[in-house]
C-alpha cells in the first residue's frame, strides 16, 4: 500500500512538473553560454562562446508578406543570417493589429522575443515594464551614429540612455490630389487651416468632393490631433523640472485657449463640410482608402501611400507632396517606428542584428523612402519630399501612451460626435491626461 | 470497508484525478487568482503602488465614469439579443417544422449564420453596413427607406442596436434546431384531439405546444443569457465598443482594464463584480422560480 502511494505521488509530481515546465519562459534558457558583457563589443558575437554555439534570435517583425518591400525583408533578414554561422534569425511575422498584445503578454510572462518592430506610442509602456535593453553602449561605439536624424536619437532616448532603435520614419506631409485642385481653380495646396477651410466651399462646388480627410478615431487620430496641436503651439504633456510629465493647459489660460482652437477647428471642419459626415469615425483605413480612390482633395498622410500607385494608378497619378497646412507653427507628426530590443542573455548578437537591420544597405533595400538615416534619402519618388519636412517632426512624450492616446480618441469623438464645446473638451482632456500620468506614476508634483 | 470496495475507491479517485487536476489549473486557480487580484494593486504600468487595496478597486472602477453606461449596455446587449434570438428562433423552428416542400434544405441552409466564425460574420457585416461601399445602405437607399447612406456603426444612437441585430442575425439559428427537435416532440394526437373540440390555431400553440417548449426554452435561454453577457468579440470585432463608448460593455471594459491600462486590479475587480451580478440574477431567478412552483 504504501508503496503504490509513493508510486502516485511520483507520478502526479512528475506530471506537474511537466505541465509547469512546458509553460515556462524559454527566452535565452537554451543559451546561457551566451552572457553578454554589454560592453559595446559588436565583435563579440564572432568570439568565445557565441562564436561556438548557435545563438537563435527570435525577431517579430510587422512586415507585409505580399508586398515588394515585405519580401525584400525576408531577403535581407536571411542574407544576415546566412553570413552569420553563429546566429540563426527565427523571423516571426506579426501584424500590427495583434503585435501590440503578443508582446504585452510575452513581456510580462517572461518569454519576450529579442527584437521586435513596434509603434512608437508602446515606447513608454515597455520602458516602464523594464523590458528594454539599455543600447547606450552599443549605439556609443556604432561607427553610424551620427548618420541617424539628431531628434530621432532624442526621442528614443529615457534619462539619456538609448532604450530603443530607429526602425523607420513615417514623416507627415499634405498629399493632395492635383487635379482636384485644379478643377476647383487652385494653383496650389493650403498653407495655413484659415486657406484650408476657405478653399472646401469652392472644392465642393465645383468637383462635388470633399476638400480634406482626417481618421476621427482609432489609432492614427491621436497622431493627427498631437499634430494639429503643435501646429498651434500647444503640447500634450510638458516634461517639468522633478523629471516627470503634466498638462499644463489649466494652470495656463493662454494654452488652454490654443488648444480649444484645436478643437475649435475639427468642429469647422465639420460644419463648413471640408471634411465628409462619416470622416468623425474614420480609422486609417477609411481615410488611406477614400484617399487613394480619389473621393476627396487632401489629407496628411505618411510615404506609405506610395505603395498604393500600383494597386490605384489612375486614382494616384496626380497626387503631389506639400508642407501640411497650419495655424501657428509648421510642424507635423513624425512617427519614428522603433526596433524594441529586449533584455537577454544574448545583447551582442542582437546587437548585431540591430546593426544590420538600421545598415545603409539595408534601408537602401527597404526603406528609400523612409529611412531614419540621414545618407539614405531617395531621390525618386517622394523619398526627398517628406524627409524636409523631417525637422518640424514632433513625437509622443516618453510616457506610458495607453491611457493618454484613448483621451485623445475620446475628446475627438467629443468634439465631433457628441458637439461639445470646444473649451469643455480642452479641459476634459487637460484632466484625463494628468490622470492618466497619475495612474501610472508619471504625474510631475510641480 | 472490504478490500475489493476500497480498490474500487481507489480507482476512482485515480479516474477521478485527471479532471481534478483540469478543474483545479483551468478554473478554479484562475478564479481565485482574479478574485484575489481584485483586492490588491496590481497595475503593470506602476509597480510602485503594491498590495492588499481593500476594496479601492471596487471603487475606481463604479466612479468610472463610463461603467454605469456599459453596466446599461450590457442589460440592453443581453435582454435584447436573447429577446430577438428566442421569437426569431420560434418563428423559424415553427416555419420548418411544417410540411412544406424542401424542408431538409431549408433546414440546412438556416443553420449557415451559427457555423459562421464570429469574426467572418462581424467583419462581412461592417462592410455591408459601410456607408461609403455597404450594400445594405445601397438597398436603403434604393428602395427609397433613407435619402442617404447612414453610418450604422459609426452614430452614437445606433451602433449597439446594429450589433445586437447582427448577433440576433448570427445566434438565432441555434434556438431553432433546439425549439425544432422539441417541436416534433409535441403529440400530433393531442393537437388533432384539440383541434376537433374546436380548439383554434393560437389556443393549441399557447395552450399546448409553448408548454412543452418550456423546459428546452429556459435551458437556451439560461444559456444564452450568460453567452450573450460575456461576449467579447462580437462588439470588439465591429466596433470596439464606440463610439463613444455607445456600444461598450462590461467584458469590453474589462479587457480595457487589462490590456489597454494594463491596470489588472480594478480589471478582477470589475471581473469579480461581474460573476456577482450573474450569481444574484440566477439566485433571484431560482427563489422566483422555487415560489411560482409552489404556489
Amino acid at each position: 500500500m504504501k508503496a503504490r502511494k509513493s508510486t502516485a505521488i511520483v507520478i502526479v509530481t512528475s506530471l506537474l512538473a511537466l505541465m509547469l515546465s512546458a509553460c515556462g519562459g524559454g527566452n535565452g534558457g537554451d543559451n546561457d553560454a551566451n552572457k553578454a558583457d554589454a560592453s559595446g563589443n559588436t565583435d563579440s558575437a564572432a568570439t568565445g562562446n557565441e562564436a561556438e554555439k548557435e545563438v537563435n534570435l527570435k525577431f517579430w517583425a510587422a512586415l507585409d508578406p505580399s508586398t515588394d518591400e515585405g519580401k525584400t525583408i525576408q531577403a535581407k533578414v536571411k542574407e544576415f543570417d546566412e553570413a552569420h554561422k553563429n546566429i540563426s534569425v527565427d523571423l516571426q511575422v506579426i501584424t500590427y493589429d495583434i503585435l501590440h498584445d503578443k508582446l504585452v503578454a510575452s513581456i510580462n510572462a517572461g518569454d519576450a522575443p529579442d527584437i521586435s518592430w513596434g509603434l512608437a506610442e508602446w515606447f513608454g509602456e515597455f520602458n516602464n515594464f523594464g523590458a528594454l535593453a539599455d543600447l547606450t553602449p552599443y549605439v556609443d561605439k556604432w561607427a553610424d551614429k551620427n548618420k541617424v536624424y539628431a531628434n530621432v536619437w532624442d526621442a528614443l532616448k529615457v534619462d539619456g540612455k538609448v532604450m530603443a532603435l530607429p526602425n523607420y520614419l513615417g514623416i507627415r506631409a499634405l498629399l493632395y490630389h492635383e487635379q482636384i485642385l485644379k478643377d476647383a481653380g487652385f494653383d496650389a495646396p493650403p498653407a495655413t487651416w484659415d486657406e484650408l477651410l476657405a478653399m472646401s466651399a469652392a472644392i465642393k462646388d465645383k468637383t462635388g468632393k470633399e476638400a480634406y480627410g482626417i481618421a476621427g478615431a482609432g489609432v492614427r487620430s491621436p497622431q493627427e490631433l498631437i499634430m494639429y496641436l503643435a501646429q498651434n503651439d500647444v503640447q500634450l504633456a510638458k516634461k517639468m523640472d522633478d523629471g516627470k510629465y503634466k498638462n499644463t493647459w489649466l494652470d495656463n489660460p493662454d494654452e488652454l485657449a490654443k488648444a480649444t482652437e484645436v478643437f475649435k477647428f475639427y468642429q469647422d471642419l465639420q460644419a463648413n463640410k471640408t471634411i465628409t459626415a462619416d470622416a468623425k469615425t474614420w480609422g486609417w483605413e477609411e481615410e488611406d482608402q477614400n484617399f487613394v480612390l480619389g473621393q476627396y482633395a487632401m489629407v496628411v498622410n505618411g510615404p506609405w501611400i506610395e505603395g498604393r500607385s500600383t494597386e490605384n494608378p489612375e486614382g494616384m497619378k496626380d497626387v503631389k507632396v506639400a508642407a501640411p497646412p497650419y495655424k501657428k507653427t509648421p510642424a507635423t507628426f513624425m512617427e519614428i517606428a522603433p526596433l524594441y530590443v529586449y533584455n537577454s542573455d544574448h545583447l551582442d548578437a542582437t546587437w548585431e542584428l540591430a546593426q544590420f537591420l538600421m545598415s545603409a544597405d539595408y534601408q537602401n533595400a527597404v526603406n528609400p523612402s523612409k529611412a531614419p538615416r540621414n545618407d539614405v534619402v531617395s531621390e525618386a519618388g517622394w523619398g526627398k519630399d517628406f524627409m524636409a519636412l523631417a525637422d518640424q517632426g514632433v513625437v509622443f512624450p516618453t510616457v506610458s501612451l495607453g491611457g493618454i492616446t484613448k483621451a485623445m480618441e475620446d475628446a475627438l469623438a467629443r468634439t465631433m460626435l457628441k458637439n461639445d464645446s470646444p473649451e469643455s473638451v480642452a479641459k476634459w482632456l487637460a484632466e484625463a491626461i494628468n490622470k492618466s500620468l497619475e495612474t501610472t506614476n508619471e504625474l510631475s508634483g510641480k | 470497508m472490504t478490500l475489493r470496495e476500497r480498490r474500487l475507491r481507489t480507482a476512482a479517485y485515480w479516474f477521478v484525478l485527471p479532471a481534478a487536476l483540469f478543474f483545479i489549473l483551468l478554473n478554479a486557480y484562475p478564479l481565485i487568482t482574479v478574485l484575489w487580484d481584485s483586492i490588491h494593486f496590481k497595475n503593470l504600468l506602476n509597480k510602485s503602488l503594491s498590495g492588499f487595496s481593500g476594496l479601492s478597486n471596487f471603487k475606481e472602477v463604479i466612479h468610472n465614469e463610463y461603467f454605469a453606461k456599459a453596466l446599461w449596455n450590457t442589460v440592453v446587449w443581453t435582454v435584447l439579443s436573447v429577446a430577438g434570438e428566442y421569437a426569431m428562433g420560434l418563428v423559424s423552428a415553427v416555419a420548418l417544422n411544417q410540411q412544406v416542400r424542401g424542408r431538409s434544405l431549408f433546414r440546412a441552409i438556416i443553420i449557415i449564420p451559427w457555423v459562421v466564425p464570429i469574426v467572418i460574420a462581424g467583419m462581412t457585416w461592417t462592410w455591408m453596413l459601410t456607408p461609403d461601399y455597404g450594400i445594405i445602405n445601397l438597398w436603403l437607399t434604393k428602395l427609397g427607406i433613407i435619402d442617404k447612406p447612414y453610418y450604422w456603426l459609426g452614430e452614437l444612437d445606433t451602433a449597439l442596436l446594429t450589433v445586437v441585430f447582427v448577433n440576433i442575425w448570427r445566434s438565432f439559428p441555434f434556438y431553432t434546431i433546439s425549439l425544432l427537435a422539441s417541436l416534433q416532440s409535441v403529440s400530433r394526437d393531442m393537437l388533432e384531439a384539440a383541434a376537433i373540440d374546436g380548439a383554434g390555431v393560437r389556443t393549441r400553440f399557447f395552450r399546448i405546444v409553448m408548454p412543452q417548449l418550456k423546459i428546452v426554452s429556459l435551458t437556451v435561454i439560461f444559456i444564452h443569457v450568460i453567452w450573450t453577457a460575456i461576449n467579447f468579440d462580437f462588439i470588439w470585432v465591429m466596433t470596439e465598443g464606440g463610439p463613444l463608448y455607445a456600444s461598450e460593455t462590461l467584458p469590453i471594459m474589462i479587457y480595457r482594464y487589462a490590456m489597454e491600462s494594463y491596470n489588472f486590479g480594478n480589471a478582477s475587480a470589475l471581473a469579480s463584480m461581474m460573476l456577482g451580478f450573474m450569481i444574484c440574477g440566477f439566485i433571484l431567478y431560482y427563489l422566483f422560480s422555487q415560489r411560482k412552483s409552489r404556489t
